[in-house]
Order: C-alpha cells, then structure tokens, then sequence
C-alpha cells in the first residue's frame, strides 16, 4: 500500500491532482457547509479559467520539455487576438484560421532564428514578446478594437451540456491532442529526447533543429488558438489586455511537472497544473475571498516549485542538517564535486 | 581577449576595454554603423536639436536608465532578467511617499532599503538554490502585486507634502533625473571594472562552475548584484514619485521590458558574463533618440512599440556565435 503511495507521490504527472484533490477538500471546508464549491456553476467557471490559461500553458510547457523557454507566448496571444478580431468580422472561422497562421508563423520565424544562428530561445523570444506585442499595437493603433459579432462572441463561451462552453470544449481538445502525440508518436518520444540530453540525440540521428522549430510552431499555434478563442469571447481585442497571462501559464506548466531543465512532464500533467490554479481562482472568489489572494497563491506555487527545482537544493539541506547536528550519513552528490571528479579522472 | 568573460581573461585588460568589455567583431561594427545613422537621422530632423526636445528627451529616459543599470547587473550575473523589477519600483514609490511625511531623508533611506531588500531576497534564493530567476522573478512579481492590492487597495499615494520636491530641481544646466542617471551609470560601471566585486559578476556570469571551483561562492556574488539592482532601481523610483507627487502600482509598468530592452540592444550577452554598463548607457540612448525621432516624425506610440521590438530581435541575432 504504502509502495503504491509512493510511487504515486514520485510521479510528476500524478502530483497535480492530488494538490488539486487537496485542494477542493480545503475549498469545502473553508466553504463551511454553504453549497458554494461543488456547483456546476463553479465547474463552469474553473473550464473558463482553463480555456483560457491551458493553451499558454501547453505552449510554454511543451516548450520547456524540450529545454527551451518561449517567452513569445503573451506576444502572440495579444497579436493572435487583433488579428482573429479585425478579420473575423465577415466570417469568424476565417478570421481564427488567418490568427492561428500569424501564431505559427511567428514560431517559426522564431524557431529558425534561433537554430539557424545557434541562439538561445530566452533572448530571441523575449525579441518575439516585444516585436508580436509591438505589432498588435500596430495594427490596431494603440486602441481596443470591438468585435461587432456578438452572437459568436454569446456562442464560444455559451455553456454545453452545463459545464462546458465551445471555448473549454477546444482546450480539453487541444490537450488530448497533444498527449496523444506526446506519448504515442515518434515526434513525442523525439521531442523528450531532445529535451533530456540534446548530445545524445543528436548522437542516435534525431534531427534536433527540426523538432526544435516544430516546438515553436507549435507553440505559436496553440497560443494562438487561445487567444483568437479568448478575443472573441471578450468581444473586443486590445494589445494590452492579455498581459498578464505568461506568469499564470509558466506557474500552471512547472506546477504539472514540467522541469525547467527539459525533459520532464506531460501534457497531462500541465492540464492538472492548470486546472489546480483554475480551481483556486474559481473556488477562492466563490467562497468570497478578495481577489488579490490568487495572486499570493501564484506566488506561492512559483516560490515552492523554483526553491525544489534549484540545482543546490539538496546540498544547502545537508549542510544546514550537518550545521544543526544532525550527521546525514552519505554527501547528496552536488555539481561541483562531479565537476572536481571529473578533472580528477582526467 | 576572449569572447566570453574578458575581465576574467589571464592578462590585465586596458582601462578602456575594461570600461566597454568591447569586441572588435562584425557586432559591434554593425552597433556603431547603426548608432552613426540615428545621429545623423536625428541632427537632420528638422526640430531635434532644440534645447527643450532634447531635455525632456534626456529626462524621460533618465527613469528607464536607472533600472536598465540595475538590470544589466542582473543579466551580467548570469541570471538573464528579473520579471519583477517593474513592480518592484512601483512598491518603491508607494513606501517612499508614505514615509516621505517623516522628513526626505529617512523616506530616501526607507526607500532604497526596501527596493534593495525586495530584490537581495530573490538574489539569496536564486544564489543559494540556483533556483530559475525567471520563475522566481514571476513569483516575486505575483506577490508583490498581490500584496500591493491587500495593502493599498489598489489606490495610489497623494501626500499632501513639498518635502520630495526638491527631488525635481536642475543641477546646473542638467535636470536632476538625468544627473541622477548619469551618477548610476558612472558608479556602476565603476564598480564593475575596478572592484573584486564586478570582476567576480563576470566570472559567475560567464562560468558558475569555473567561479566555484575557482574559490568563490557564486549565491554571494549573486545575492550583491540584485541587491545593486534594487538601489538603482529605487534612484529611479524616489525620482519618478517626486515627479509625479504620487506613488503608484501604475508607475513602473512595463519598466522590466524598457530595462531589458536597453540592456540587449547596447549589446550586454543574454547568457551573462559579457558586456557593460556603459553599453546599456548606449542602448538607453539609442532607444529614447528612435523614440524621440518617431515623435518628431509624426509616428504614434504603436509604431514606437513595434520598432523598439524589431531592434531588440536584431540586437540578440547580433549576438550570434557560429555554430558549435
């Protein structure tokens, strides 16, 4: 029993849902027997929060699963928008279909700078972050620009089968699609071997370059789509609006066990990631706490999970455990000791 | 000298190549082409050169060059850009005008200590874990937001005091804001080339690993260059809430794209361990003298915003490095 627990806690893609477990729990207890939690309405509200932090969320996840950082994402989501809104007065399809083409040929410029001159993503997509948000401004000269269908505007985040809007419905879609192709294809298992150890793939003949520009594009894409999704819903786009989404999108992506260094996480567990911040935001304004606490619990997530990914972790623990006298019996391995090791050998 | 790390390179460097950190490569080639055109864009403008566009010019772009110093300290350090330091300065100005009632002098001290305490924390715990400074610098920024609206409410601060005015006087014929930069600037750059402290930013910048094995604690080194950007970010903090008599989450949004802006386009290596504060002295300018120059042209803020990003995106494909 207690092995199965284990095991359960050790595995990054299953630790999203038990916090979101926990949770709800807490929620309903702090809820104090008002009915305010468990409601289809709140199930309504946490699919909203999800459609519109989970495409970011996987387009920054699936990003660092590969060892690469896409800071772009709020660049594209805000260009993504104005473009969805300006053209998709006639037909809103068309006008998705034109965003999400700007999206993915933003990851791909983005993506072939950086493999074509052998640049890191940060700073070529922080150059993205400013140019893509340069350019919604741009187009629409520096105003918020309505979206005169209001039927479509109604019709994405009209509830379905009560729970549910169009707009939640293509996110969950979106992440099936993705674990689909991260479990089960070649690209998949590509893209975590990349992620990983870049040497080694490159060693076993797997086009890293190719995989990388396809993380990009990919990434463009999916923020696209949510932002073209949320514009509509919001029935107007302006270039600053969508600000604040690159921060809840890298908590909810290293919340579901994405690694900052690569190679770890699954599409899966950044949907737990997402909905545990959704399920926050919803359930916390549902019981009545004022709004700034889901920032501090943002902050919260990001402190814990940055300080338990930190490189020096566990050499700090077993200093401070030999300073206050405790003898661990066996030194943590630390990156300097290997690096004094390896001179050693040679 | 090397490409990466010059300060850190066997031979003394000259005091000049101290003070730039420059290449003589195809970057800086390109970098000092592209200064000369704007001059000359900028002299021939019709408008440019009058006294007054030129000193609210070189005011405006004061408040952005303290933090761009501060920031290049950051990215110098290896830690790439600090997400939080436009609030950081915002939470500055709130502490500086409700301490300013107490007298200027202790409001300054109250200021600069907690700009220089905000971001030493996140310097401790990116040292000492290695944690990511991106994610810790979200999280900074998430709370500082969310303890900003707890505390205040998300009200600004209008003191009803002439104590910071003195803040917005001219020295001689510069105007303070810009003598307050250019004081930064100096005392940055040198600092980073002529104490132990600079030379081991570069060395941690450039090569953690190589800095540990060599003897030195990188989190110390780390923990001092935020500190050293949270007291130049709060020089541009007390001179924004003196000018604008307010303090305000609103006042420094956007500041952390500004600084680090600045800091790509004078050159400074995204990865770290390269670069100046002289640079980013010169990416400030160039940028505040497009700006200036689109104003004068006619052109909106849009127009601002987008060339501001293509320059960045060309500022990092100059850093390229050849394939490996």
């Amino acid at each position: 029993m207690t092995g199965y627990l284990r095991a359960f806690f050790a595995n990054r893609t299953a630790r999203p849902f038990a916090v979101l477990v926990l949770i709800v729990i807490v929620l309903g207890i702090g809820d104090d027997g008002h009915g305010r939690v468990l409601t289809t309405s709140t199930a309504y509200d946490v699919l909203q929060q999800f459609a519109t932090i989970g495409p970011v969320a996987l387009a920054l996840g699936l990003s660092m699963m590969v060892g690469e950082f896409d800071l772009s994402v709020g660049g594209i989501l805000s260009l993504a928008g104005c473009v969805a809104v300006m053209a998709g007065s006639g037909s809103p399809a068309a006008g998705l279909l034109l965003a999400v083409t700007v999206g993915a040929l933003g990851g791909l410029l983005q993506g072939t700078i950086m493999t074509w001159l052998n640049l890191s993503s940060i700073g070529v997509t922080l150059g993205g972050l400013l140019t893509f948000g340069g350019l919604s401004y741009f187009l629409t000269g520096n105003t918020t620009i309505g979206y005169d269908r209001l039927d479509v505007a109604l019709g994405v985040n009209a509830p379905l089968l009560g729970i549910f809007s169009a707009r939640s419905l293509t996110a969950i879609i979106l992440f099936l699609v993705a674990t689909f192709v991260v479990s089960w294809t070649r690209f998949g298992r590509d893209l975590l071997a990349v992620g990983s150890d870049r040497r080694a793939a490159t060693i076993v003949g797997i086009r890293v370059d190719r995989i990388l520009i396809a993380v990009f594009v990919i990434s463009g894409l999916l923020t696209a789509i949510g932002g073209g999704l949320l514009s509509y819903g919001l029935a107007a786009a302006s270039p600053t609006a969508l600000a604040d989404t690159l921060v809840p999108g890298a908590a909810a992506a290293i919340l579901g066990g994405v690694s900052l260094s690569g190679g770890k996480g699954r599409p899966i567990g950044i949907a737990g990631g997402v909905l545990v911040l959704s399920m926050l935001h919803s359930g916390l304004t549902a019981i009545g706490v004022p709004p700034f606490a889901h920032w501090i619990v943002t902050a919260a997530v990001l402190f814990t999970v940055g300080i338990l990914d930190g490189e020096e972790l566990s050499r700090r623990v077993y200093s401070f455990r030999r300073a206050v006298g405790q003898r661990p019996d066996t030194p943590p391995p630390s990156a300097s000791s290997i690096l004094v090791r390896q001179q050693a050998d040679h | 000298m090397n490409s990466i790390g010059g300060q850190a390179s066997e031979q003394p460097a000259s005091v000049v190549s101290r003070l730039w950190s420059i290449r003589l490569d195809k970057a800086s080639l390109i970098q000092g082409i592209a200064a000369v055109a704007v001059v000359i864009f900028a002299v021939s403008t019709p408008g440019f050169l009058s006294a007054t566009s030129i000193r609210s010019l070189l005011t405006t772009v004061s408040f952005v060059g303290c933090v761009a110093v501060g920031m290049t300290f950051i990215t110098l350090s290896g830690n790439i850009m600090s997400f939080s330091i436009g609030a950081s300065m915002s939470a500055t100005t709130i502490v500086f005008m409700v301490s300013v009632v107490l007298g200027l002098v202790p409001a300054l001290i109250l200021a600069f200590l907690f700009c220089a305490a905000l971001n030493g924390i996140q310097g401790w715990l990116i040292g000492v874990f290695r944690a990511n400074p991106l994610i810790i610098s979200m999280a900074a920024y998430s709370m500082i937001i969310g303890s900003a609206i707890y505390i205040t409410g998300g009200r600004g601060v209008y003191p009803l005091t002439n104590k910071a005015n003195i803040l917005t006087a001219n020295i001689g014929p510069l105007p303070g804001p810009l003598a307050a930069f250019l004081f930064v600037a100096i005392v940055g750059q040198l600092i980073l080339s002529f104490t132990r402290f600079g030379r081991n930013i570069y060395l941690v910048g450039a090569n953690p690993r190589a800095a540990k094995a060599s003897g030195l604690e990188p989190w110390r080194t780390v923990l001092w260059a935020y500190v050293a950007a949270g007291l130049c970010t709060a020089v541009s903090a007390v001179l924004v809430a003196a000018r604008y008599r307010s303090g305000d989450m609103e006042h420094g949004i956007g500041y952390e794209y500004h600084a680090i802006s600045a800091v790509l386009v004078g050159g400074t290596a995204i990865q770290g361990g390269a670069g100046s504060v002289i640079r980013t002295l010169v990416g400030t300018v160039f940028i505040a003298l497009m700006q200036g120059l689109l104003i004068l042209r006619g052109f909106g803020i849009e127009m601002q915003y987008l060339l501001i990003g293509l320059i960045v995106l060309a500022a990092v494909m100059l850093q390229w490095k050849g394939r490996t």
